[in-house]
């Protein structure tokens, strides 16, 4: 816990669960250690907001759950991308990158 | 937001298990970190304790995912009810007008289709009852329609055909029965052993007949109606096996039968064919044209009507060609198959689907004019849904809200609605009746409230969408607008005036309708029946047959019947028919016809012979009802069995056979010139069978030289009503057998034959009426709303030195070309639709020009007052005033 952490930017959470549920279908402890591992421990899911998150967005329809055995044999809820959900990732992607791309340009010519 | 409906039937009814779902979510996400926290190197107690404590409280999670959950959904619309019932209670003038129009719209609705599903919708309470049809024998040539089939016919039907599962035959006799304390009048239904197995009945108490019930020595059985076990034998639960004297046997009550509608005519008991006096005989079974009976089948399973059909044809055919004499060519006979249920229903069809139409028209305009109503709530929200727009409201949700408030409206109107319909149906069953035994059939039942909610809804929707749609703005334009006083956008006051146009045009139809019928209706009233009904009273007489078998018998008890009547008091004259002019009897089976032959006129084999309807009549019965004669002479107490047999004919019989001839003194035969009956005198034409009806061609015989006809006919000096106890007191005393029953007025009969066309008048002038009401405030609200709008510019005009009057006019104007826009587009409207009614019509063209005259009339006087009084509100701006306002 010596790296600083930051906040995450409303709506960003959505985009990271998308992207995490693209690789495999995973259950909710399990996306918050992928997030922290690839973040390399900057972006830390607050259990808080995680599951609102997930709820959330299997109410839009675009991810799906499912109850299966975990890695040590325990019922555990698995999300899953939908088709919806994927096009929505390409989507949020695009915006995400075209805004952090403009933030940089901002902070590079300030 | 998508309508998610999964998620709010999960809400609904999962809520414990989404619930759960979320717990055991939660636990294992609490475990496996605790999990992770040892392998780091912690203690269990301390892994936990850091567990819990990176996930934090789990009852704000669980709280947030549950609200993640249920979605906006609910809440939102929790949200827009709650809003709208605020709103609704803040205007309670446009609230009050809005439910009270809906009201009326839905509960006349209801109440319409309740009978309409009840009447011609409901599957029939038999058993497979889609199966079930009933045979016509016809003569189309002749224009008989309903022929009726005799014994032998009814076994060629019956043994002959492939596609019928069973024919089963029936009719209708009124016997005796005694064993109670009086003798009581039966109507009796006389049908085949497997009546009821082929309706697929089964018997309220004890059983129906069975097949030995049916052969000719086995004991008489008596089977009751649930009526009339309820009425007469007070639900007596141990009537099975009680006896009762009937044609002079004792007959058994074996059961008695639900509460069902009967076909084809209501009966008080049923009785196997074997008891029938009549039926059972065997000269009655050897006559192929002996014809009394209804014949009726169900179809085997899988087979189509058509299919019936030809094959019942064919049999036709085979028994036209064996049996030339009982079939001549010249009547062109044939045989029809027709669904019971389209038979049970047909003479109601017409008048219920009219009726219906007439009532979805007047919810349609009552639609219309609320949904004008909210255009003009919605034009002074129209800067607060602006600001709500800007501060993101999406236009989705605006429109929901609006259709929120709608359908709340149209929901209270629908309960309101449905509370009136109970009153309403009631009526109309009464109406239904006098076309079809269904009509005991109706209730408010849950096909009925499912419509009532499908309109409701439906009308909701439909009147809160217009308005929605039509408010597709810049918001931009109603924010600049700094006074809040906005124009209305051309689209809205196109639409307004569409609506107005349409109400006008559908009220104006309706309006149509109604003056049609009621023109046909006063027509109706003002036939002469060609005799005077004023205190003319009738009763029906049934003697006991079997003590008076002999026709020498009976000619005696109409003499003493006469005599005793004659002379008791308040009695001026008296006469006995075979038939009452218009009685319900009369009016349903219309007049027979009896073929004849006229002297010097043979009729060739196979060729049609005349026909006439013919009645038997007493002395002094044309005198009795003032039918006056107009040549020869009427029937004396002479014309008996002994004297020459004579007849009196009506004058359309006399100009439509013998021209400009005399028939007095001429000849006439019914039976192919055996026997001669001479003309002795021409009376004039009475509409006995309605007075919608033509007059037919008419033979009177007297009752001497014919037997005994049942109906007492009596013109008293006093009220008919005080003069009736001493005329059963009469009859008493000449014979204590005779029942007497249906003691009516002519004047009565005469009102009641037109009870169903009058009833058909005043529902559809209610609807009219309501329409024309609607409609005017609809108009009235328009051009007060246009006033408001446009203060300003009037003010501007008035300003410029435009007389009041002037601007008066042309407000006036304006609401005037939508009333005469609408008008002509339901006259257009009317010519098509009125067509639907003529078969309702009595002599009134369904084009008839003095309605269309009149009612537009009317509707453009109503129209010019409701625009006036909005415009009076002109004079009243002051030019100063209005244009301050800017």
């Amino acid at each position: 816990m010596a790296k600083p952490k930051s906040d995450l930017l409303q709506g960003t959470l959505d985009l990271l669960i998308l992207k995490t549920l693209d690789l495999e279908p995973m259950h909710g402890w399990g996306i918050s250690q992928r997030i922290q591992q690839v973040s390399d421990s900057v972006l830390q899911v607050n259990q808080g907001s995680l599951y609102p998150a997930l709820h959330r967005l299997e109410e839009k329809q675009w991810i799906s759950a499912n109850w299966g055995a975990s890695e040590n044999n325990r019922q555990a809820k698995y999300y899953e991308l939908t088709r919806l959900g994927r096009k929505q990732l390409t989507q949020e992607t695009e915006n995400w990158e075209r805004l952090s791309g403009a933030v940089a340009r901002v902070l590079g010519t300030a | 937001m998508a309508l998610n409906l999964s998620s709010i039937v999960r809400f609904l009814f999962r809520r414990k298990a989404v619930e759960n779902e979320i717990d055991s979510e939660l636990t294992f996400h609490m475990d496996r970190q605790t999990e992770e926290n040892i392998r780091r190197g912690m203690s269990p107690a301390q892994a936990r304790l850091a567990a819990r404590r990176t996930v934090g409280g789990i009852d704000q999670i669980k709280e947030e995912c549950r609200d993640a959950r249920i979605g906006q959904m609910v809440e939102t619309t929790l949200q827009d009810v709650r809003y709208g019932l605020r709103v609704l209670r803040k205007n309670p003038g446009f609230t009050f007008m809005a439910i009270v129009t809906l009201a009326l719209g839905i509960g006349v609705n209801t109440a319409i289709f309740s009978v309409v599903y009840g009447v011609l919708l409901r599957p029939l309470p038999y058993q497979q009852g889609g199966q079930l049809v009933v045979l016509h024998q016809q003569a189309k040539r002749a224009n008989l329609l309903n022929v009726p089939f005799s014994a032998k016919e009814v076994f060629d039907y019956r043994d002959h055909n492939h596609t019928l599962e069973s024919v089963v035959e029936h009719h209708t006799m009124t016997f005796l029965l005694l064993g109670k304390d009086s003798a009581e009048r039966v109507q009796t239904a006389v049908v085949s052993a497997n009546f009821f197995d082929v309706l697929g009945v089964r018997p309220l108490l004890g059983r129906t007949f069975v097949a030995s019930d049916e052969a000719h020595d086995a004991n008489a059985v008596l089977v009751l109606s649930y009526k009339y076990w309820e009425t007469r034998h007070g639900g007596d639960p141990n009537i099975v096996g009680h006896v009762f004297q009937m044609n002079n046997r004792p007959h058994t009550v074996i059961g008695v039968l639900p509460s069902i509608p009967q076909y084809p005519s209501e009966s008080d008991v049923y009785m196997p064919t074997s008891q029938c006096p009549t039926r059972s005989s065997a000269g009655f079974i050897a006559n192929r044209q002996a014809r009394m009976m209804t014949v009726f089948g169900r179809l085997k399973p899988g087979v189509p009507l058509v299919q019936a059909q030809a094959d019942l044809s064919a049999i036709g055919h085979q028994m036209s060609d064996a049996y030339p004499d009982a079939y001549p060519k010249a009547y062109g006979y044939g045989i029809a198959a027709t669904p019971l249920q389209e038979d049970l229903t047909r003479r109601a069809r017409t008048t219920f689907l009219i009726l219906l139409g007439a009532a979805g028209l007047v919810l349609l305009i009552a639609c219309a004019n609320v949904a004008n109503l909210f255009l003009a709530r919605l034009l002074k929200l129209e800067r607060e849904l602006a600001v709500r727009t800007a501060l993101g409201a999406s236009k989705a949700r605006l429109v929901r809200q609006l259709l929120t408030e709608s359908v709340l409206l149209s929901a209270i109107g629908g309960a309101l609605g449905l509370a009136l319909a109970p009153a309403t149906v009631s009526l109309l069953v009464k109406f239904a009746e006098r076309f079809t035994t269904r009509s005991a059939e109706v209730r408010i039942d849950g096909p009925v409230l499912l419509f009532t909610l499908l309109i409701s809804l439906g009308t909701g929707i439909l009147f809160g969408l217009a308005p929605a749609f039509a408010s597709r703005r810049q918001v931009t334009d109603a924010l600049k607008q700094a006074t809040g006083r906005t124009t209305a956008s051309r689209g809205r006051q196109r639409l307004r005036a569409g609506l107005v146009l349409a109400q006008v045009a559908i009220s104006f139809m309706l309006l149509i309708g109604a003056g049609l019928t009621i023109r046909s209706f006063l027509k109706l009233q003002e036939v002469n029946p060609g005799f005077n009904p004023d205190r003319v009273l009738t009763m029906r007489l049934t003697a006991n047959f079997t003590r008076h078998s002999q026709l020498a018998q009976l000619l005696t008890l109409s003499k003493d019947i006469l005599r005793g009547v004659r002379t008791t008091g308040g009695v001026e004259s008296a006469a006995l028919t075979s038939n009452v002019p218009l009685s319900r009897r009369a009016i349903a089976s219309g007049p027979g016809s009896t073929g004849f032959q006229i002297e010097g006129k043979p009729v060739s084999k196979g060729e049609l012979a005349p026909l006439v309807d013919t009645t038997a009549v007493s002395d002094g019965y044309f005198e009795t009802l003032r039918q006056p004669l107009l040549s020869g002479r009427t029937f004396t107490s002479r014309d008996d069995e002994k004297a020459l047999n004579v007849a009196v004919i009506n004058q359309t019989l006399a100009r439509h056979r013998w021209r400009s001839e005399d028939p007095v003194g001429r000849r006439i035969s019914f039976d192919n010139g055996a026997s001669w009956i001479k003309i002795v005198g021409v009376i004039g034409d009475a509409k006995e069978y309605g007075l919608d009806q033509p007059i037919g061609d008419e033979v009177y015989v007297p009752v001497a030289q014919f037997g005994f006809a049942g109906n007492l006919v009596l013109r008293t000096a006093l009220e008919p009503a005080a003069v009736a106890p001493m005329v059963r007191a009469a009859l008493h005393d000449v014979d204590p057998q005779l029942a007497v029953d249906q003691v009516d007025t002519v004047e009565q009969l005469k009102e009641e034959s037109v009870a169903s066309p009058r009833v058909t008048a005043i529902l559809l002038g209610l609807f009219a009426l309501l329409a024309l009401v609607v409609s005017a405030s609809g108009i009235a609200a328009v051009m007060a709303l246009s006033v408001t709008q446009r203060t300003n510019e009037l003010g501007i005009r008035m300003a410029l030195g435009a007389p009041r009057q002037s601007i008066l006019y042309m407000v006036i104007r304006q609401g005037l070309a939508l009333a005469i826009g609408g008008t002509a587009v339901g006259v257009v409207g009317a010519l098509v639709l009125t067509r639907l009614l003529s078969t309702l019509l009595y002599a009134t063209s369904p084009e008839d020009p003095l309605t269309f005259i009149a009612v537009s009339a009317l509707f453009l006087s109503v129209a010019t007052i409701a625009s006036f009084i909005p415009a009076r509100q002109v004079t009243a701006i002051d030019p100063l005033v209005a244009l301050r306002q800017e």
